[in-house]
């Protein structure tokens, strides 16, 4: 009770205004001459109710102005600076109240004292105090830890995370791969936290390929930050990347240039496409699913499926009774021979169909051979740690910078699909899988259907009981699907464009938060989390992990020791090869 | 209207609005005895030498310029009761507030002092000091109870605490600065660098050949300075401000020094003052009163009725405090 006596123990910033209303839900404080205070700073008042003792009221500073009192006209500022004019600079800030304990909602009184938060009175303002497993997603303005409550990521009250902002100012994957460092490396998730996996689809560039090398630009500031939030300095314990093969290549090396350890390629044999029917990711664009078409998809699909027979150990397949297609342009040959056969066509089901449906379809099967060819193969050799599986590592890295669009579309929703099913069949949510797509609005628009939107409308839905948690990012979230968005009980926004800010998504954002947003510097991000009413500005830290091959230390010996598995897969690498 | 028992006068609040009392401003009773005005025109140059002085460029003096003025205002007219079962007789509830800004070259102008004084002015002697929750209005006695006689009263308290507050000031800070009251010297005369300011005339003083002079001066320019008599006697001489217009009183300002000064020291003073004195000077469409009424004064005067309080307030609380009287 002395700690309350003494008002929380925080500095005293000002007094609370009576020029302005004060509401239970928002006031004024009048600072003193001398005073700082910033946004997102955390104030708190006090009050005396009868009968119910003293209340809290804190909250965040939304809003801080400052002008001459007594100045009428707008060029009295050179009278006043002049020393003319006599008038006062008074500065005022605006506090949006985030609780009020116990709940009584009472405005402040004009003239309270009002006081920057001490450390329990800032728990209590941000809802810390009630966060039994907290999550730090950065630091606050005023240097201190800000927490995510674990039990809206992990599925137990709230699942996934929409993190929105402009291309290359946003840093909207820095902050995914903070996230997923922080949810293995802080302590929140137990000691569930080694068995966590993370599967993260890398679409720019070579950036996320170093995430198990330390970054040698990191310094002693970054490094305090790490402290301060409770996190160790280091890079991710486990990482596999998966890229596709090299073209050209007979042995289907990956694709990448900068990584050599831990790196398989991936890709899919004519065998697999067939009897899976992966054929309907070859159409996830957000066509019209009303077109005609579609219905032939499902139909041929199942015709290869019936037709093909594996031949050889290569993933080639062999259709009907001499063909042997090895790769995906044989088999796009095949389904056109078939299809614009009279005979062939009634044997496979499309007699029904209008000749200019089927022309539809194929016109559209033969423009995605230049795109599918280089990861649907049945021209090399097998190899077994070609196909894409999050049980090696704990971070699971799919390069698609190399592919184009419709690939990196087949490859998503191919992969998703595998893995939603993974843990549908095992039934249990733990451990979690949190899945990193960037570009979300291209995979799930909000306009038109497609498999993968569906996949991801899954994930979104059912994903919070299965414990499949999508982290997803976009320029523009008012392009994804609304129930994709509406799903995610956390919503991030780094620099957002002034037009995009004005959208509905947004509206969790308050307007002076939306207007900082316009104007948010790297590394700055907005998290609004279902807890706390207004969200909160944070800044996190440099990452420690390398973001390109010039930050890269090499590794040291300690950590390959470190982690058991990753000498394994580097001996399996150099082995492989000879076949 | 009843009457109460005990000693005190029963203070009773007319409903009507107090601007309905006529006023009678500082400057009006500074000049109530501007008939048996004496002037000696030969102070600086003889009388018939008298032409526009342009003053030599100088720098505001460095404790800066100190910058006095005072507000009133009437918050309600009252009936003060007679305890022995007279007539009541008429008084008013005022408040004034008297302040002083120090502008200071570089620096910002800052309000240096102030005082507020809520007052219950009426002729019965058995007023006594009427407690609101707003404040107390002390009782002070008037000559008379018409509204002149009654403003007169309020206007004499306001002129107190102005000289008050003044020879507060000047006995605590002994800077070279340059305090500029805002009216007529009387009261203030003994203090040391202290110029009075009068913005409004109500007699032309100069005539002939003289006030053909002040009618030429130029903006900037002042007359010579004169001796000046009537119930006291004083320095004096007329300045013109920066204004556009070019009617011959426009922008005209008075300013008056203690008669102790020698010749020199008061043709000094007058020339600081005309240099430093246009650079303060308002502008038209900011002020109805501008040029004579100085930027500094006009803030201060904001300043000093906001410290007045809400007169809404001030009635309610005097209504209230009579009814529970």
């Amino acid at each position: 009770m002395t700690a309350e006596a003494a008002g929380g123990g925080g500095e005293v910033v000002g007094r609370v205004l009576g020029t302005q209303t004060a509401t239970p839900l928002s006031f004024w404080v009048g600072l003193e001459p001398g005073t700082v205070v910033q946004l997102d700073e955390v104030i708190a008042a006090r009050r005396e109710v009868p009968g119910r003792g003293e209340v809290l009221i804190a909250g965040v500073v939304t809003n801080v102005e400052a002008r001459h009192e007594g100045a009428a006209y707008d060029s009295d500022v050179f009278l006043i600076s002049q020393g003319v004019l006599p008038a006062a600079v008074v500065e005022s800030a605006e506090v949006t109240v985030t609780r009020v304990e116990p709940e009584v909602y009472v405005p402040p009184l004009p003239g309270t004292v009002a006081r920057r938060a001490g450390d329990k009175d800032r728990e209590r303002a941000l809802y810390f105090d009630v966060m039994e497993r907290r999550l730090p997603v950065g630091l606050g303005r005023d240097g201190e830890p800000i927490h995510l409550n674990m039990d809206f990521l992990d599925g137990t009250r709230g699942a996934h995370v929409s993190i929105s902002g402009v291309s290359g100012v946003a840093t909207k994957t820095s902050f995914a791969t903070y996230l997923l460092y922080s949810i293995f490396n802080s302590g929140a998730l137990g000691g569930e936290a080694h068995n966590t996996k993370a599967l993260i689809f890398s679409v720019k560039g070579e950036d996320l390929l170093f995430l198990d090398h330390a970054n040698n630009r990191l310094d002693a500031d970054a490094r305090e930050s790490y402290r301060k939030l409770g996190l160790p300095v280091g890079p991710f314990g486990s990482v596999h990347v998966f890229a596709p093969p090299r073209p050209g290549d007979p042995n289907g090396t990956p694709h990448v240039t900068a990584r050599t350890q831990d790196v398989s390629p991936f890709f899919w044999t004519l065998a697999e496409f067939c009897e899976e029917e992966l054929l309907r990711y070859v159409f996830a664009d957000a066509e019209d699913e009303r077109a005609q078409y579609t219905m032939l998809i499902g139909q041929v699909a199942a015709r290869l499926k019936h037709a093909a027979k594996p031949a050889g150990d290569g993933g080639a397949v062999r259709l009907g009774d001499t063909e042997v297609c090895r790769t995906y342009e044989d088999l796009v040959g095949f389904i056109e021979d078939t299809l614009t056969d009279e005979d062939s066509r009634r044997e496979w089901g499309a007699q029904l169909m209008g000749l200019g449906t089927v022309n539809a379809f194929l016109r559209r099967l033969r423009s995605s051979v230049r795109s599918l060819s280089p990861i649907i193969r049945g021209d090399l050799a097998a190899r077994d740690d070609r196909s894409i599986s999050t049980s090696r590592t704990q971070v699971t890295v799919v390069d698609l910078h190399n592919l184009p669009e419709r690939a990196q579309r087949f490859v998503v929703g191919v992969v998703l699909r595998g893995e939603f099913a993974r843990k549908e069949s095992t039934g249990s949510a733990r451990p979690l899988l949190f899945v990193v797509l960037d570009e979300l609005n291209k995979y799930a628009p909000r306009e038109g259907g497609s498999p993968i939107k569906e996949i991801l409308l899954d994930v979104a839905e059912r994903g919070r009981s299965l414990g499949v948690i999508l982290i997803g990012a976009q320029q523009t979230a008012s392009e994804v699907e609304r129930r994709i968005v509406a799903n995610c009980a956390v919503r991030v926004a780094g620099r957002l464009d002034a037009a995009e800010a004005t959208r509905g998504e947004y509206g969790w954002l308050p307007p002076a938060a939306r207007a900082r947003a316009t104007i948010a510097k790297p590394g700055t991000m907005f998290v609004g989390q279902p807890e706390i009413p207004v969200p909160l500005a944070v800044g996190f830290p440099f990452p420690a992990w390398a973001t390109r091959p010039s930050e890269a230390s090499h590794r040291a010996p300690s950590d390959l020791s470190g982690d058991p598995f990753a000498g394994l897969t580097a001996i399996d690498d150099s082995e492989l090869p000879p076949f | 209207m009843t009457t109460a028992p005990s000693q005190a006068a029963t203070i009773t609040i007319d409903p009507w609005d107090p601007g309905y009392a006529t006023s009678v401003t500082a400057d009006a009773v500074a000049e109530l005895d501007a008939s048996s005005v004496k002037l000696d025109l030969g102070v600086e140059l003889p009388a018939e030498r008298w032409r526009p002085i342009t003053p030599p460029p100088r720098e505001a003096p460095p404790g800066g310029l100190i910058v006095a003025d005072g507000v009133r205002r009437i918050e309600a007219r009252v009936w003060a009761g007679d305890p022995s079962g007279g007539m009541p007789v008429p008084g008013i509830a005022a408040s004034c507030a008297a302040g002083l800004v120090r502008c200071v070259p570089g620096g910002p102008a800052a309000l240096a002092d102030w005082e507020v004084s809520r007052s219950l002015f009426t002729p019965s002697p058995a007023a006594a000091d009427l407690v609101t929750r707003a404040g107390t209005y002390t009782a002070v006695r008037a000559p008379g109870g018409t509204a002149e006689q009654l403003s007169l009263a309020l206007q004499r308290r306001l002129s107190d605490l102005e000289v008050t507050l003044a020879t507060r000031y000047r006995s605590a800070a002994a800077q070279d600065d340059l305090l500029i009251v805002d009216g007529p010297l009387r009261g203030r005369a003994h203090l040391p660098r202290t110029v009075g300011y009068v913005k409004t005339h109500h007699a032309a003083y100069l005539k002939d050949a003289q006030a053909a002079v002040l009618a030429g001066l130029k903006p900037g320019q002042r007359t010579p300075v004169f001796l000046m008599t009537t119930s006291w006697e004083r320095h004096s001489w007329y300045l013109r401000l920066p204004t556009p217009s070019t009617a011959p009183w426009a922008g005209i300002a008075r300013c008056e020094a203690t008669a102790d000064l020698s010749r020199k020291e008061a043709a000094d003073l007058a020339d600081q003052c005309a240099a430093v004195i246009p650079g303060l000077a308002g502008v038209g469409y900011k002020d109805p009163r501008a040029p004579q009424n100085l930027v500094p004064i006009g803030g201060l005067e904001k300043l000093l009725r906001h410290r007045l309080g809400d007169a809404g307030i001030l009635y309610r609380a005097l209504r209230t405090a009579a009814r529970g009287a």
